[in-house]
């Protein structure tokens, strides 16, 4: 409707060169526009991955700056280290724990959140913080409760629950290691999901739920009827920003066990780190990133063929 | 209550035996986020309250008068610990100007002027996403060593710009989308510019989006380990989270105490965020089709 009447008044500066080119003036001041973002997504997502790439065909010492053609032999080794295939299955375990129990708890703290009277803002400010604050701290923090060395959780886990002997330390234990990185990432990370679904909950007007009683709706009706498709489009777009961010994860795990106990951390990302930085082979590592991209985007475009996360949402508008 | 009593819900309860049992679940929830989302930040607070003699050899849960201490906050003025907060500070607030400057630009270009290709361009931003860190570190270790903004903030700033872009742009623009362009139609009869229209009419009623964008630029900044481990080798130009890992891998007793009163200071700006902007930042959100 706007365009109709919009032609006429938008408004015209003076004479510019550009107004006698082939191109609307308006298509230029558009292009204009988003040119800064198009300079830094060349320079910080095309230019690496490119790069990435052909350093992924050679052979380089990561000190060397010499560069030696091997063509796709990277990629042979790569499918061939044993500690490959390990990693990747390491990082799904990782990647789908993390993201049902973020789900999970993310929804559940969203939906108590968002009915809460007292101390909700004061609340909803504590759970926010765990997902600003620096992974570093909760590291940090984590690290020191779970110290052999008075480490208060280390401690209950021991004396209360008898799930570990009192000297060790369960970051640093096998069986442990990877449940903790899970139940630590998802403590911090399950707030992501809580601040998309309550800012979809707050936007269900009130009055829909008092139409759904005045019908003889239950609670349960209410929720599958009325809360539930308006949040199904929003969980769709964030349980998989949450499964390609916990496969990329990086930091947390390298914080708190460097990959270790031997491998029993080490996920693709930490392996590639690994390779980079003790093996010193930057080239390998390089042909490590490109095929956890090719993984991620093989999967991204599977998972948009099954729900169409897009679409959904559009749809639920 | 209610005139016609719907009938049975879960449990086979009635409208108000089915409230209590809601309530009683919300409270037990509320109980039990609080003790899980507040814990370790009180946990983190009382240590940095402790005489750090205390800390290291046994469990306290409540800075008693005999152990309280304000002391291990002194560790706040060691140069070397103010000049990676220093930096932080420096990376975020220059990471938050940069991309909501560009995001608002780029937003308003996408919902209010017609170019080609626009849908297709901001479905290839989100394709952003699926690079991790390491994937666009490791290789940017030797673009940025080769035009010279390794080691640089400014080369921190671009690239952590540069990820929390492609969300900022498509917030920006989906929200834009929902201001009625009829307002800056208004100013333009009134003879305003474009530029006029899009500073004095979009730019006001974006808040909440610029806000949503500024936090979420402020959290990848705030957070981020992984580009400044790579990309800031030199310790006097590095950021909090890798610095305090290498002074942890150098000193020979850096206290757990020291640590939490360092920590606490880093947890401080970002509750107060989310305390003070947390209406306008689910606002910003709320839009929905992202």
């Amino acid at each position: 409707m706007a365009s109709e009447t919009g032609e006429s008044i938008r408004p015209r500066g003076t004479y510019i060169p550009w107004d006698e080119l082939p191109v609307e003036r308006e298509t230029v001041a558009g292009i204009g526009t988003v040119l800064p973002v198009v300079v830094l997504y060349l320079l910080i997502a095309v230019f690496p991955i490119a790069f990435a790439f052909w350093a992924s065909l050679h052979n380089i010492h990561t000190l060397n700056p010499q560069w030696e053609w091997v063509g796709l032999a990277n990629y042979v080794e790569v499918l061939n280290i044993s500690t490959f295939w390990g990693s990747l299955w390491r990082g799904i375990v990782y990647m789908v724990g993390s993201t049902l129990l973020q789900l999970a708890v993310g929804l559940w703290m969203a939906l108590v959140l968002n009915r809460i009277t007292r101390g909700q803002k004061l609340l909803t400010a504590v759970v926010f913080t765990a997902y600003l604050i620096p992974t570093i701290i909760v590291s940090l923090v984590a690290l020191r409760v779970f110290d052999p060395l008075g480490g208060v959780f280390q401690m209950m886990g021991a004396e209360w629950f008898g799930l570990w002997d009192s000297q060790t330390a369960p970051l640093g234990s096998r069986d442990w290691a990877m449940r903790l990185l899970i139940l630590i990432g998802s403590w911090k990370f399950a707030v992501f999901v809580t601040i998309f679904t309550l800012a979809q909950l707050r936007a269900i007007p009130d009055r829909f739920y008092e139409a759904a009683k005045v019908c003889g709706a239950n609670r349960w009706q209410m929720f599958r009827d009325i809360t539930l498709p308006r949040l199904m489009g929003i969980v769709l777009v964030v349980v998989l920003l949450r499964s390609i961010f916990m496969f990329n994860k990086f930091d947390i795990i390298w914080q708190l066990t460097q990959g270790g106990p031997g491998n029993a951390t080490t996920t693709l990302p930490v392996l590639a780190y690994k390779t980079v930085y003790t093996d010193q082979a930057y080239g390998l590592a390089n042909a490590i990133s490109v095929v956890m991209f090719l993984f991620l985007f093989a999967a991204a475009i599977i998972y948009f063929k099954l729900f169409n996360p897009s679409e959904e949402v559009e749809t639920t508008t | 209550m209610s005139q016609s009593e719907p009938p049975g819900g879960l449990l086979g309860l009635s409208y108000d035996g089915e409230t209590r049992v809601f309530e009683a679940l919300k409270i037990v929830s509320t109980a039990i986020i609080v003790l899980v989302g507040a814990w370790p930040i009180y946990w983190m607070t009382q240590l940095a309250f402790t005489e750090y003699e205390t800390v290291e050899g046994a469990v306290t849960v409540f800075p008693t008068p005999e152990i309280f201490t304000v002391g291990n906050f002194t560790v706040l003025t060691d140069p070397e610990m103010y000049t990676y907060m220093f930096n932080t500070v420096v990376v975020a607030i220059g990471t938050i100007v940069t991309v909501v400057i560009v995001s608002l630009v780029a937003g308003y270009g996408l919902a209010r002027l017609d170019f080609p290709q626009k849908e297709n361009f901001a479905r290839i931003l989100l394709l952003g996403y699926l690079f991790s860190p390491i994937v666009i570190g490791i290789p940017l270790y030797q673009i940025w060593r080769s035009i010279g903004l390794l080691g640089t903030r400014i080369g921190l700033i671009i690239a952590l710009s540069a990820v929390s872009m492609p969300f900022a742009v498509w917030l920006m623009w989906k929200y834009i989308m929902t201001i009625p362009e009829a307002h800056e139609e208004a100013a333009w009869v009134d003879g305003a510019s474009r530029w006029r229209g899009f500073r004095d009419v979009v730019v006001p009623q974006c808040r909440p989006a610029i806000i949503a964008a500024a936090l979420f630029a402020f959290a990848l900044a705030w957070n981020d380990f992984t580009f400044a481990q790579i990309l800031l080798p030199q310790t006097d130009t590095t950021t909090f989270a890798p610095g305090i890992l290498r002074a942890m891998g150098q000193a020979q007793f850096l206290p757990d105490a020291y640590l939490m009163a360092i920590s606490l200071a880093m947890t401080l700006p970002p509750l107060l965020f989310a305390y003070f902007m947390q209406s306008y930042l689910l606002k910003g959100f709320q839009v929905r089709a992202l």
